[in-house]
């Protein structure tokens, strides 16, 4: 069973909140990178940076992370090479504030693997994370600094969030399993 | 029976006469409403003024108790082309006419708005008249030159004593410059536990009430008056989520360094386009200000732009880059208008939850 929880405009609207917060707390956009966990967190970083770039009129690096190698729920081999896959390649991340931004969170291991990896590149002044969606569910000491929504659920359902630019649309869904 | 809208320039305008007999003068501004005219009429921030509506014919589907704004309105008169004669709607217990009478409030019509509010826009807002008999024309314009009308106006429309609106979710304090019941509908449909203070209210008094949050109200007049109330917001700020309407909005800027000036002939109605910077998006919107805050004036560092007015790039909403804050100019609450931007009220309980979010963890 699916229910659409949030539509079009709800979504937006958190995103605009999400990009004021993010000013309130770092006074400004001043060694602000953004940081868009593949693949919807890509999406979402892209659009706050659009954002603050539209009301502070200067520009914030955005980034793209592909943890897939850090992860620790799908690795099959443990000594596998970890390689990190921050693009672009030049983006500097040390002593820079990075907010880590992603569309649900959930038990906290996607977060854990991408600090791992930004800390595998560079050295951060500080690492915030920014979600969509926060589910509940931690199996690890982690909290985002910027939520759009948080949803209750049950173990058995789950949460999706559609962007629009591979989606075709932008919704968040709470599917329940049977 | 005849009557006349005498202005400060010394024009005069004869029409005939409706609503209540008697005279007043008020500052004459003009609203681009094609409906609404009740909410208009009961709108605090008319207080003191004349109201031209520039749609032909109002008045065409009466009076009904619940599109009430306010109990006692403070307008000075209510100028039309035409009222209508026979209104007709299921919801309706009374006539404009007879509203205006018992709230006496005196009403001219038939006379050509067209020309009065090309006028309005030429010279600026102008003080005039409404009265029966011309004989003293060049005496009154002159009168009218040297009144200042709207001094004062938010004493005397701003409620005396504190009084709750019972809810049983977030407590919001309401700083009542003037308020419109339909911003209190809003929180109450957010199931707000609202108390409601006058206009002079102290940053310790409202704190001392422990809000979850602070709103401050539109209302009429020169926001350069409500020094105390800036000082007032200085202090809160810092404490509360605070979320400024019109008038609010231009306390806040006030409070926060910024200043204001009196538009030439102001934003009233309900079809100003407004741009969010942010995404781009435009709303439609229903405002009613006379001033606006100078965006020279804006000190970047503690506040940022969040909307501006399409036409002619007035400032129309502002946040604060330090605390939660954040205000606009048009009316989020619509009430007459288009409820485009009334997600506000949604992002001011956000940032509220947030905040206690944060306290809770902390």
């Amino acid at each position: 069973m699916v229910k659409e929880i949030w539509d079009k405009p709800a979504m937006q609207r958190a995103i605009v909140r999400i990009t004021y917060e993010i000013i309130e707390r770092y006074k400004g956009v001043e060694d602000l990178v953004l940081v868009g966990i593949k693949t919807r967190g890509g999406y979402l970083a892209r659009r706050i940076g659009d954002r603050l770039e539209e009301i502070e009129k200067k520009i914030v690096p955005v980034g793209e992370l592909d943890i897939t190698s850090y992860r620790d729920d799908r690795r099959v081999d443990i000594n596998q090479e970890k390689i990190s896959n921050l693009e672009p390649e030049n983006l500097n991340i040390t002593n820079k504030h990075v907010v880590l931004v992603d569309d649900v969170l959930y038990t906290g291991r996607t977060i854990r693997a991408a600090m791992d990896a930004l800390i595998a590149t560079g050295r951060p002044k500080s690492i915030a994370v920014a979600v969509l969606v926060d589910r509940g569910h931690r199996e690890l000491p982690i909290k985002a600094d910027f939520v759009g929504k948080n949803i209750p659920t049950a173990l058995s359902e789950q949460v999706a969030v559609n962007v629009e630019e591979i989606d075709g649309i932008d919704s968040i869904e709470l599917i329940k399993l049977k | 029976m005849k009557r006349y809208l005498i202005l400060e320039d010394g024009s005069i305008y004869e029409g005939e006469d409706f609503g209540a007999d008697c005279e007043s003068s008020g500052e004459v501004v003009f609203t681009t409403g094609m409906t609404g005219y009740q909410e208009a009429i009961t709108d605090q921030s008319y207080a003191d003024q004349i109201l031209v509506f520039t749609n032909p014919l109002i008045g065409n589907y009466g009076i009904t108790l619940a599109d009430y704004e306010s109990l006692e309105p403070q307008i000075k008169g209510v100028i039309c082309h035409q009222v209508a004669r026979h209104p007709d709607n299921w919801r309706m217990q009374t006539t404009l006419p007879k509203f205006l009478k018992q709230l006496k409030i005196p009403g001219l019509q038939g006379i050509d708005t067209r020309e009065l509010v090309k006028k309005l826009r030429i010279h600026g807002t102008l003080k005039g008249r409404i009265t029966d008999s011309k004989e003293n024309a060049v005496s009154i314009s002159q009168e009218l030159k040297q009144r200042n009308i709207t001094q004062g106006v938010i004493n005397r429309v701003s409620t005396k004593n504190s009084y709750p609106v019972p809810g049983s979710k977030r407590n919001i304090v309401v700083v009542d410059f003037g308020i419109k019941h339909s911003i209190l509908r809003e929180l109450a449909e957010r199931d707000c536990n609202c108390i409601v203070l006058p206009y002079t209210a102290t940053a310790e008094e409202i704190l001392n009430l422990n809000p979850d949050g602070v709103l401050l109200s539109n209302g009429p007049g020169n926001p350069e008056e409500m020094l105390m109330a800036a000082k007032m917001v200085q202090e809160v700020e810092k404490h509360v989520p605070l979320f400024g309407i019109c008038m609010g909005h231009q306390v806040f800027a006030l409070a926060n360094g910024a200043s204001t000036y009196k538009m030439k002939f102001g934003h009233r109605g309900f079809n100003h386009p407004v741009r969010e910077i942010a995404t781009g998006n435009i709303g439609f919107t229903s405002q009613n200000h006379g001033y606006a805050v100078d965006p020279k004036s804006i000190n970047k560092g503690n506040l940022m732009i969040t909307h501006v007015e399409v036409n002619d790039s007035t400032v129309e909403g502002l946040r604060h880059k330090k605390y939660p804050a954040f205000s606009v100019q048009f009316h989020p609450d619509a009430t007459p208008g288009p409820h485009d931007e009334d997600s506000l009220f949604d992002d001011f309980m956000s940032m509220i939850d947030q905040r206690k979010e944060e306290e809770r963890h902390a």
